[in-house]
C-alpha cells in the first residue's frame, strides 16, 4: 500500500487556513511530500486547451485549459455542477452521445486531437476507459462482463486468451480472489464495491491508456471506498488516471495533481500538496476548508 | 417555574395537534385503501358478470343431440347411382310415423313436421353409406343422425311450451314426439365436437369455428411477422438513432395519434389500399393481416419506445465507454434489456388485433364463407367476424353458438395473455 493512503488529511484552522508545515509557503517552495509525489509523474499524456462545451444554449465549460501527465492521478475536484463531469466526458468524446452537446477547442493526446475527424470516437473509447458515479455491470455474468470489451475490440483470438485476459483484469482489479469461483453468476450480484471494482476490470481488460473515474466511490461505504482508492494507487503506476471526486480527502489521499473547478472555469491546477496545503486563490482556499461547495 | 410549566404546556398542545394529524392521516390512508378495492371490486364484478352471462348462454353449444332409428334403404326412392339426389330426410320420417302409428293428411303436413326434426345432414350422412357400400339398398340399418336447430333448442329447453304454440317454431306435436324419442333413448346427447371440427354453415347445427379460427391464426401470423419486427425497429430507429428535429417531432406526434385512430378507419384505408389499389383478394387473411398490423404498429412501437426508454441510461454509457459502437449498443445491451417490455406490448397488441371486428367487416369478412379454407389468399373467416355473423343470423340456434365462439376467443386471449406473462418471465430471468 501506497503510503499516502495512511497519511492524515491536512489539518485546518479555525479561520479556514491550512496549519502545519507548509501553511504559508509561497508556490516557490515546494513541500517536500509533493516533490516525492511529482518525481513519478510521467510526461503530459492529454493536453486540454481552452474547452468550451456547451448543452444547447447553456454553456457548461468556458474555456478550460489542462495538462495531464501519464503514470499520475489527477483529481477534478469543485463544488457540484461546475462542470467536472463534463470536462471528464470531454476525454472519451462521451459527450458525443449527448444530445444537443457540442465541443469546442482542442483536446491532444500524445500529441493527436481527439476531435479530429479521422479519430473514431469508439477508437478513441478503446483508449480511454471510464467509470461511473454509480457502479454499471452489464446485467450479465462477471466474466460476460469482463470479456465484453476485449470481444468487441477483437483482442483475443481463442477463448483461452479471452479466459486469461479476464483473469488478468480481475487479478488486477483486485477482484480476482472474490469471484474466482463464481464468475458465471451475475455481475449485478455482487456488492457495491464489487461491482465498482468489476467495471474497473472491464476497463482495464481492453488495456486503455486513460482511465477516467467520475466519482468512483460516492456510492460506496468507507471500507469499498478505501479498497477502490488503494486500488486506483496501484493502477498509477501503469495509467493515465483522471478522477472527479467530492472528496477533499480522497483528492489529497490517491492524487498527485489536482485541478479545482468553479463555474465552468479552472481556478486552479497543481500539485495535489500544493492546492490543498498551499493554494494560490482565495476560492480554492474557501472550498477546500467548506466555506462553500 | 411559570416558564417552565407554560413551556410543558405548549409541548403537550404541540403533541396534541401532532396526534390528531396523524389521525387524519392515518383516516385518508384508510380511504384511499377502501377506495383501492371498492374499485377492484367493482372491475371484478363487470367480469364476473360479463363471463357468467356468457359461459350462461354459451355452454348448451359445447353440447347437441343425435338421433338414430332404424332406416329402411327403400329401393324404390334410392338412385344407385346418384345417392344423394334422394330425399332421405322425407324418407325417414314417413318410416318414423308409420313405426309411430300416425297417420298423415293428404298434405303429408304431419311427414314435413317430422322432416323438420332431423338435420339436413341426414341426407349426406345416408348418402355417404349407400356410396361407401351400395349393398345396403333394401336393408334396415340404424343411422344417426344430428337433429334440427329447432328440436335442438326444445331438447336443450330454450324452446318451452310456457311460449304460445303460433310464436315458437316447434308445435306442440313435435314436442309430443321429441319427448317419446327421448323416452324410448334413442336421442342421446354428446359433445358437440362439429363446432371444433367444421366451419361455417347455414345450419347452425352443422355450422363450426375451425374455419374462423384457421383464419384467425393466419392473420395473426401475417400481423405478427409484419408489425411487430417493423414496429420493433421503427421505435428503435426514432428512439436510438433519429436526430431530435422538427421531422421526428412530427412523426412522433403522428405515431401517438394513430394508435387512437377508430379500427374502422383502418378498414376503410384496408379497402382503399391493398383491395382496390393493390387488388389484393378480399377478405383473404393476407389483406386482414395486413390492416390489422397496420392497426397494431402504433401500439407496438409507443410500447417498445417506453420500454427502451425505461433501460437505465447507465448501461447504455457504460456500453459506449467500452467502445460499443451504437448499433452494438442497442442491440447488444439496450434492446435485450427492453425485451419483456417489448414482448408484453406487443403480444397484448396482437391480442387486441385478434379481437378487432369493424376493419375485418370492411374488408369483405362480413360474407359467409362455407367449410374450412386453409389459404392465406383465399376469403376465409375470422372468430371476431363470425362472432358478428352468426349473431346477426336469425335461427335461435346460432345464438348460443355466438357466445361459444366469444368463450373460444377469450380462451385465445388468455392464452395469448399467459404467453406473454411467461415470456416476459423468461427474458426477465435471463438477466
Ligand atoms: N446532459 C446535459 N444537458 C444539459 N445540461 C447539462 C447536461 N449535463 C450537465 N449539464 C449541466 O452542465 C453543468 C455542469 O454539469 P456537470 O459537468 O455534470 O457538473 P459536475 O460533474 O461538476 O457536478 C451543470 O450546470 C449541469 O446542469
Ligand atoms: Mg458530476
Amino acid at each position: 500500500m501506497n503510503t499516502k493512503l495512511i497519511r492524515t488529511p491536512i489539518a485546518y484552522g479555525p479561520e479556514g487556513q491550512p496549519t502545519g508545515a507548509g501553511a504559508e509557503h509561497s508556490r516557490s517552495v515546494a513541500p517536500t511530500v509533493g516533490d516525492s509525489a511529482r518525481a513519478g509523474l510521467g510526461p503530459i499524456k492529454i493536453s486540454a486547451k481552452n474547452i468550451k462545451v456547451f448543452y444547447g444554449e447553456k454553456q457548461a465549460l468556458h474555456g478550460v485549459s489542462l495538462d495531464i501527465p501519464d503514470k499520475a492521478v489527477t483529481a477534478l475536484i469543485g463544488p457540484s455542477g461546475c462542470g467536472k463531469s463534463t470536462f471528464l466526458r470531454t476525454l472519451n468524446r462521451m459527450n458525443d452521445t449527448v444530445p444537443g452537446a457540442r465541443v469546442e477547442g482542442r483536446i491532444e493526446m500524445d500529441g493527436e486531437d481527439i476531435n479530429d475527424k479521422k479519430v473514431d470516437p469508439v477508437l478513441l473509447r478503446a483508449q480511454v476507459g471510464m467509470v461511473f458515479q454509480k457502479p454499471n455491470p452489464f446485467p450479465k455474468s462477471i466474466f460476460e462482463n469482463v470479456a465484453y470489451g476485449p470481444k468487441i475490440h477483437g483482442l483475443a483470438s481463442s477463448k483461452s486468451e479471452l479466459e486469461d485476459i479476464v483473469q488478468s483484469a480481475l487479478k488486477r482489479a483486485g477482484l480476482w480472489d472474490e469471484v474466482a469461483d463464481r464468475l458465471h453468476a451475475p455481475g449485478t450480484g455482487l456488492s457495491g464495491g464489487q461491482q465498482q471494482r468489476l467495471v474497473i476490470a472491464r476497463a482495464i481488460a481492453v488495456e486503455p491508456e486513460v482511465i477516467l473515474m467520475d466519482e468512483p466511490c460516492s456510492a460506496l461505504d468507507p471500507i469499498a471506498t478505501a479498497k477502490i482508492e488503494e486500488l486506483i494507487d496501484e493502477l498509477r503506476e501503469r495509467y493515465c488516471i483522471v478522477i472527479v471526486t467530492h472528496s477533499m480527502a480522497q483528492a489529497a489521499r490517491v492524487s498527485q495533481r489536482t485541478a479545482f473547478f468553479h463555474m465552468g472555469n479552472i481556478v486552479e491546477t497543481g500539485d495535489t500538496e500544493d492546492i490543498f496545503t498551499n493554494p494560490r486563490e482565495r476560492r480554492t482556499l474557501d472550498y477546500i476548508t467548506g466555506r462553500f461547495g | 417555574m411559570t416558564d417552565a410549566a407554560s413551556k410543558t404546556g405548549a409541548v403537550s398542545a404541540r403533541a396534541e395537534k401532532l396526534k390528531a394529524r396523524l389521525k387524519g392521516r392515518y383516516a385518508r390512508e384508510a380511504r384511499f385503501k377502501w377506495f383501492g378495492r371498492g374499485a377492484i371490486a367493482i372491475a371484478l364484478a363487470f367480469l364476473a358478470i360479463l363471463l357468467t352471462s356468457i359461459v350462461l348462454q354459451g355452454y348448451t353449444a359445447f353440447y347437441t343431440h343425435s338421433l338414430t332409428l332404424p332406416v329402411y334403404m327403400d329401393p324404390a326412392r334410392i338412385d344407385q347411382a346418384y345417392p344423394q339426389g334422394t330425399n332421405f330426410e322425407q324418407m325417414v320420417a314417413e318410416q318414423q310415423l308409420v313405426r309411430m302409428g300416425v297417420a298423415d293428411d293428404e298434405n303429408g303436413s304431419k311427414a314435413t313436421a317430422m322432416r323438420n326434426l332431423l338435420s339436413s345432414e341426414l341426407k349426406f350422412i345416408a348418402a355417404d353409406r349407400i356410396r361407401a357400400q351400395p349393398a345396403l339398398i333394401g336393408q334396415t340399418i340404424p343411422l344417426t343422425t344430428p337433429l334440427s336447430d329447432d328440436a335442438e333448442m326444445y331438447l336443450k329447453g330454450k324452446i318451452t311450451r310456457e311460449t304460445p304454440e303460433n310464436l315458437r317454431r316447434v308445435s306442440d306435436q313435435q314436442m309430443q314426439w321429441l319427448d317419446s324419442l327421448k323416452s324410448q333413448g334413442v336421442i342421446r346427447a354428446h359433445f358437440n365436437s362439429a363446432l371444433f371440427t367444421k366451419g361455417d354453415s347455414t345450419q347452425p347445427e352443422l355450422a363450426g369455428l375451425l374455419g374462423a379460427v384457421i383464419g384467425s391464426a393466419l392473420m395473426l401470423t401475417v400481423t405478427a411477422l409484419i408489425a411487430i419486427p417493423v414496429g420493433v425497429f421503427a421505435a428503435v430507429w426514432l428512439e436510438e438513432y433519429a436526430p431530435r428535429n422538427r421531422l421526428t417531432a412530427i412523426i412522433e406526434v403522428n405515431i401517438n395519434n394513430l394508435a387512437a385512430v377508430p379500427s374502422i378507419v383502418y378498414g376503410l384505408l384496408g379497402v382503399a389500399l391493398f383491395i382496390n389499389f393493390l387488388h389484393l383478394p378480399r377478405a383473404s387473411p393476407l389483406v386482414g393481416g395486413l390492416v390489422l398490423a397496420l392497426m397494431a404498429l402504433p401500439t407496438i412501437i409507443i410500447a417498445t419506445r417506453s420500454s427502451l426508454k425505461a433501460v437505465p441510461p447507465s448501461i447504455r454509457d457504460a456500453a459506449l465507454a467500452m467502445g460499443a459502437s451504437r448499433t452494438q449498443t442497442v442491440f447488444g445491451h439496450v434492446l435485450p434489456l427492453a425485451m419483456p417490455g417489448v414482448m408484453t406490448g406487443s403480444i397484448i397488441s396482437m391480442a387486441h388485433a385478434l379481437g378487432e371486428t369493424a376493419p375485418l367487416l370492411l374488408i369483405g369478412m362480413i360474407s359467409f364463407v362455407p367449410g374450412i379454407s386453409a389459404a392465406i389468399d383465399a376469403p376465409g373467416g375470422a372468430l371476431p367476424s363470425l362472432i358478428y355473423i352468426w349473431e346477426n343470423a336469425s335461427e335461435r340456434a346460432f345464438h348460443e353458438r355466438t357466445a361459444a365462439a366469444i368463450l373460444v376467443l377469450l380462451a385465445f386471449m388468455i392464452v395469448m395473455n399467459a404467453a406473454a406473462i411467461l415470456l416476459r418471465r423468461r427474458f426477465e430471468r435471463r438477466w
